[in-house]
């Protein structure tokens, strides 16, 4: 495999980051190739080498981007509505994520994990409306990317 | 990262698993957390970060403990 140029890499890691905040959804190969004008092949590598670095993950065995925090390649529990689209994110941290990544007001619903109850909190002039929810982390930082699924 | 009502939920939420406690932040903390961590994702500059870089995050922040720590 021929080393892909740093700048191509990061050009690529932000045209998906940029396909995301505008459809949603995570471009896949081929959306990438045909619009940054590259091979299959070299966006197959850099998907793999952006993987390896954690800029985004990829599902297991495929080439398909799972999570490019905050976002979310599959649907979630996390909704957040900004800019008049609907994202998934991965986490309830993401979904405070997604409007400080966007710098949008954004409305999140989601769900408290024991007891089922809506959970709806809004963001408006980078302003979080008030609210007593907790967010639990499970994991201490230095396990973060040892499984991120499950953290 | 899970989002809970109350202790008491992640209390039971934590029994019925068997798993530790790990840590419990205010939504408005984890806001907060998140303008530092997520406002600049998108900025085509943005080429991750250094350990010592998330962890002055986490000082800023005042999450000092073990928890937020790499040792």
């Amino acid at each position: 495999m021929a080393t892909l140029a740093e700048d191509l890499l990061w050009e690529i890691r932000a045209f998906v980051y940029r396909y995301f905040a505008e459809t949603t959804r995570p471009p896949s190969v081929e959306d990438t190739a045909t619009r940054l004008t590259l091979a299959t092949e070299e966006v197959v590598s850099a998907y793999e080498e952006l993987h390896h670095r954690h800029a985004f993950f990829l599902r297991s065995g495929t080439h398909d981007i799972l999570m490019a925090s905050p976002f979310s390649g599959v649907e979630t529990p996390f909704h957040v509505r900004a800019n008049g689209k609907t994202y998934f994110a991965n986490c309830a941290w993401d979904s405070l994520g997604i409007p400080a990544a966007l710098h949008a007001d954004a409305e999140i619903n989601a769900a408290c994990s024991q007891s089922g109850h809506p959970i709806q909190l809004s963001v408006k002039a980078e302003q979080l409306s008030k609210s007593d929810v907790l967010i639990h982390f499970l994991l201490p930082f230095r396990e973060w990317y040892n499984d991120l699924v499950f953290t | 990262m899970l989002f809970f009502r109350s202790e008491e939920y992640l209390k039971q939420w934590l029994d019925a698993r068997r798993v530790s406690h790990g840590a419990v932040l205010s939504v408005e903390k984890v806001w907060e957390l998140s303008q530092h961590w997520y406002r600049d994702r998108l900025s085509p500059e943005y080429h991750g970060r250094t350990t010592e870089q998330v962890l002055g995050i986490f000082k800023r922040l005042d999450l000092t403990s073990e928890f937020w720590g790499v040792g």
